[in-house]
């Protein structure tokens, strides 16, 4: 009986274990996931059926506040009224980020909650549902800038790639651009299955060199002096027996770490990483957010991945620290890592709704800014940012330099396949002692960084500097 | 009452079923709480949840009537007296009748049920009267049982016929029985069909109860051991994954309880998993299920259907719900079975899908409470068997359910629309009160023959 009634007793609080696994996955996946999951396109919850619709759903714009997306009546032969979604032709210029109904992306159906008016508080509801002749959601305002998205996607031409632009201080993304894109306009238009990928936040790409500032804010962090490291380059170094090649095969000669960042030799950060070590790396990598589930409120985003273990050949090791190997990132993820070092370390939570404006028309402004988290410190930082600036000032970002203007920034060159142009990568922020601006330029297989997307990010600054940004 | 007004009473009723629903739950928490706390059974105590439960049961019901715009459907609305004046009845039947039975626990199970009925008579117009004929059905066996049970001393030569006929019911549906579902757990009689793996549950936990004791051989759990495993074999022979699991856990659970044998337990719990990844690699059916529990949203269309309609339901209710009869809880499969914890969570909102699982830890709690009180070894093993039965069962749907683990179909014992389910839950439900009208009856009359020894006058017992 005593052994019977001590089982119960620890049957019970094993059960109760269980229940209290069971509630907290629960709430918390509810509390985390809910709005996805409601704003997923498959949900016939949010389909508004446009002949007949319960609810008009508000406008898109941009934070200019020019109108977008809207919704517009006709009134057929028979005189009913029907309603339809109204694409401005400037939509093709973000398309990604205004997304489709049709296609199932994009604004039009993560920020449904809000087009359709669910935020809204009960007496709002009530008062629709009991005074007006037809309810109304609430317009979104976004982060973009139309004249910026308009700029970049003119200045890419026929280039693929992606680029995004946003405030390091609270977040906002001024500009996401992805190429090949489609025009939501067009109904008859078929779009292939990239030009509808949002490379900005679904794209995953090899970072190349760009990874080098978080191999060295890596180094930085470990807290070991690396200032007096040197190494030889040769062009083609012996890095612990690994056959180490700089871009081109070029001698950079003895280089210590901001020499190394200035000229981007492979070979000191080849060595670097595995001086330090996978664990070292993994973990500063994983403070910016790599090998994690980004759940940002407004954005939906691939997963960055940097994968090393303790089964990492040395090999693996050394060609992750300069970014190639497997670790894939997506621009989103770059620019919020140029971000986190023009803000002194923080980490901002990118943003892309700016604001709500209700049906009588006052603007609720987003004020959830806030930091993401706090991957560097703030001497780190610094010390990062010095360095970025050198790159553009004097190493391969050159072709970003603008008068009156610093910039900091790293380029990058990711190998992908042996027959095909390398992509041109460049990531920054300026102005370099204020920051007010980070970018993040990916162009596929467009060459190296230094000459192409450089020069490309040096561009879209200035015009988003001129613009008052 | 046209659309609108509809919506905007629904609208507003949310919060007051909140409130009930937040009502009962807490004032049964704490009730529970002080009993836990204090030692003492509070059997008796149950404040005012009766009336609150039939307020809710009313306004619910009342709510419905007004939803068709042409008119109010005085069905619904007598639906909703009928159901009130047959809890009630119930209720206080038993109540008057037995002495020593946990109320609280059984109006903890009439709230479950209750927000089934609201949830069927929703889906499907009449749906609840149905429901409701099987919980009046259910619950003569619960009284049945609360009778029997304080009777049954020793079950003897009964024990060897239901040892056989268990595992034999079961071979019997895995091979004549009524594929639905993929699964062949279902027996057709006359115009509907039962569910035997139901039934057998019953006696599954009650020949494990009286048959398993601390102080035997090895060579005398055999029988019982080997009733267990053929028992589980039937039910995995239908295909009926989940009822497989909570079978064998439910052994787990009582053979360990009833034996203290860690060596035996941890054996067939590592033949448990090893069967588990023999069925993974065997059955294409095994690997889709753990696919759309890994990531239903990688197909949507197919695999991921349920799980992924299921998420979507619960993500759009939002805290307070949509508003009864305002969400679409049409496009979640098998919404009135297994997916009827999506639909409450729908137009019910996230606090009532926890109050929910409040409920069952509170069944739990307070089944367990009533077996660590019992005076015998198997009342306590009956009680707690089923307790723990009740409580896996419900685990495992609303684990699968919200995606924390593999979907496997099983009811929601008390919610769930069908009548195996809710005459079995009810019966396991009057295992347990007959347990705790025997501990009390047994405390009562140890008490008197203290009170004669001392040559004390009698004094009232009531608690």
């Amino acid at each position: 009986m005593k052994h019977i009634k001590r089982n119960v007793r620890g049957s019970l609080f094993a059960l109760l274990g269980l229940f209290m696994i069971l509630t907290g996955y629960y709430f918390y996946n509810l509390f985390v996931y809910s709005d996805r999951w409601f704003s997923d396109p498959n949900n016939t919850r949010i389909k508004v059926d446009m002949e007949n619709p319960s609810i008009l759903p508000g406008n898109i714009q941009d934070r200019n506040q020019n109108v977008l997306v809207e919704t517009k009546s006709t009134i057929k032969k028979d005189g009913k009224t029907t309603y339809y979604r109204s694409y401005r032709d400037d939509c093709r210029y973000a398309a990604h980020v205004i997304g489709s109904k049709r296609y199932g992306i994009g604004a039009e159906v993560l920020y449904i909650r809000y087009l359709l008016g669910y935020n809204n508080n009960l007496l709002e509801r009530i008062y629709q549902k009991a005074f007006l002749d037809q309810e109304v959601g609430n317009n979104v305002i976004l982060t973009i800038d139309m004249q910026l998205q308009k700029y970049i996607t003119e200045v890419m031409g026929s280039q693929k790639g992606s680029v995004v632009l946003m405030d390091p201080r609270s977040g906002e993304i001024l500009a996401m651009v992805s190429l090949p894109s489609f025009n939501p306009a067009q109904e008859n238009e078929e779009p292939g299955e990239e030009s509808l990928l949002n490379k900005a936040s679904y794209g995953r790409y090899p970072p190349g060199s760009i990874m080098k500032v978080v191999t060295a804010a890596a180094a930085l962090e470990s807290g070991e002096d690396i200032r007096k490291d040197t190494l030889e380059c040769k062009g083609s170094t012996d890095v612990g027996g690994i056959r180490i090649n700089c871009y081109g095969q070029e001698a950079h000669g003895t280089v210590d770490l901001p020499r190394a960042m200035e000229v981007s030799c492979n070979a000191y950060f080849a060595n670097l990483s595995l001086d330090m070590g996978w664990k070292q790396l993994r973990e500063t990598g994983e403070k910016f957010g790599f090998n994690k589930n980004f759940l940002f409120s407004d954005i939906k985003t691939a997963k960055s991945q940097l994968p090393l273990t303790r089964n990492t050949s040395r090999k693996e090791l050394a060609w992750s620290g300069v970014g190639q190997g497997k670790v894939l990132v997506s621009p989103l993820h770059v620019a919020l890592i140029a971000s986190s070092v023009a803000n002194g370390g923080e980490m901002p939570n990118p943003k892309l709704i700016h604001g709500i404006q209700t049906r009588n028309g006052t603007i609720r402004y987003s004020t959830s800014h806030g930091t993401l988290s706090k991957p560097i410190s703030p001497e780190t930082a610094g010390k990062l940012k010095d360095m970025m600036i050198q790159a553009v000032e004097n190493g391969t970002g050159r072709n970003a330099r603008t008068s009156g203007m610093l910039i900091a920034g790293k380029t990058g060159t990711a190998e992908t396949q042996e027959d095909q142009n390398p992509h041109s990568w460049f990531m920054g922020f300026a102005p370099a002692d204020e920051p007010t601006l980070a970018i993040a330029v990916v162009l596929e297989n467009a060459g190296t960084g230094g000459a192409k997307a450089a020069t490309m990010a040096g561009k879209i600054l200035r015009k988003a500097v001129r613009l008052g940004y | 009452m046209n659309s609108k007004q509809y919506e905007i009473l629904a609208l507003t009723l949310r919060y007051w079923f909140v409130f009930l629903l937040a009502y009962i739950f807490i004032q049964a928490t704490y009730r529970t709480l002080r009993g836990v706390m204090s030692g003492k059974s509070n059997r008796r105590s149950t404040g005012n949840i009766p009336f609150i439960l039939v307020l809710f049961s009313l306004s619910a019901f009342g709510l419905l009537a007004f939803r068709d715009p042409s008119g109010f459907d005085k069905d619904t609305a007598l639906l909703g007296v009928l159901v009130s004046a047959v809890i009630l009845f119930q209720f206080y039947f038993l109540h008057y009748v037995f002495r020593g039975m946990d109320e609280i626990l059984l109006l903890m199970v009439y709230t479950l049920a209750i927000l089934g009925f609201v949830v069927l008579q929703r889906l499907t117009p009449m749906l609840a009267l149905r429901q409701l004929e099987w919980f009046a059905a259910g619950n003569v066996v619960l009284f049945l049982a609360i009778i029997m049970i304080p009777r049954i001393s020793k079950p003897g030569r009964l024990l060897a016929p239901l040892m056989v006929l268990g595992p034999a019911i079961l071979f019997l549906v895995a091979f004549f029985g009524e594929k639905s579902g993929g699964a062949a757990s279902k027996l057709p009689i006359g115009d509907f069909s039962i569910q035997p793996s139901e039934f057998v549950k019953v006696i599954f936990i009650i020949v494990l109860a009286y048959s398993l004791k601390e102080t035997q051989t090895f060579r005398q759990r055999i029988p019982p051991l080997l009733f267990a495993m053929f028992s589980i074999l039937g039910v995995a022979l239908q295909k009926d994954l989940g009822g497989a699991l909570h079978y064998f856990l439910v052994f787990l659970f009582m053979y360990y309880m009833a034996t203290s044998d860690w060596m035996l337990t941890a054996a067939a719990g590592g033949a448990g998993i090893g069967a588990s990844v023999i069925g993974y690699r065997l059955f294409s059916h095994v690997r889709v299920r753990v696919e759309a529990w890994k990531n239903p949203w990688a197909d949507v269309g197919s695999k991921g259907y349920q799980v992924a309609q299921s998420l979507m339901a619960m993500g759009s209710g939002g805290w307070f719900g949509m508003g009864l009869n305002l969400g679409e809880p049409y496009a979640i499969p098998a919404s009135r079975t297994d997916f009827i914890f999506a639909a409450i969570c729908e137009e019910f909102g996230i606090l009532v899908g926890g109050m929910v699982i409040g409920l069952y830890i509170l069944i739990l709690i307070r089944s367990m409470q009533e077996a660590l009180r019992a005076y015998r070894a198997p009342d306590m093993l009956l009680a707690s068997g089923t307790a723990i039965s009740l409580a896996i069962q419900a685990f495992i749907i609303i684990g699968g359910v919200i995606k924390m683990i593999p979907l496997t179909g099983i009811t929601l014992p008390f919610v769930s629309y069908g009548g195996s389910s809710m005459i079995v839950s009810l019966s396991m439900i009057g295992i347990v009160e007959g347990v705790s009208v025997r501990n009390f009856r047994t405390a009562r009359e140890e008490e008197q023959m203290d009170e004669t020894d001392d040559e004390k006058p009698d004094e009232d017992e009531d608690t």
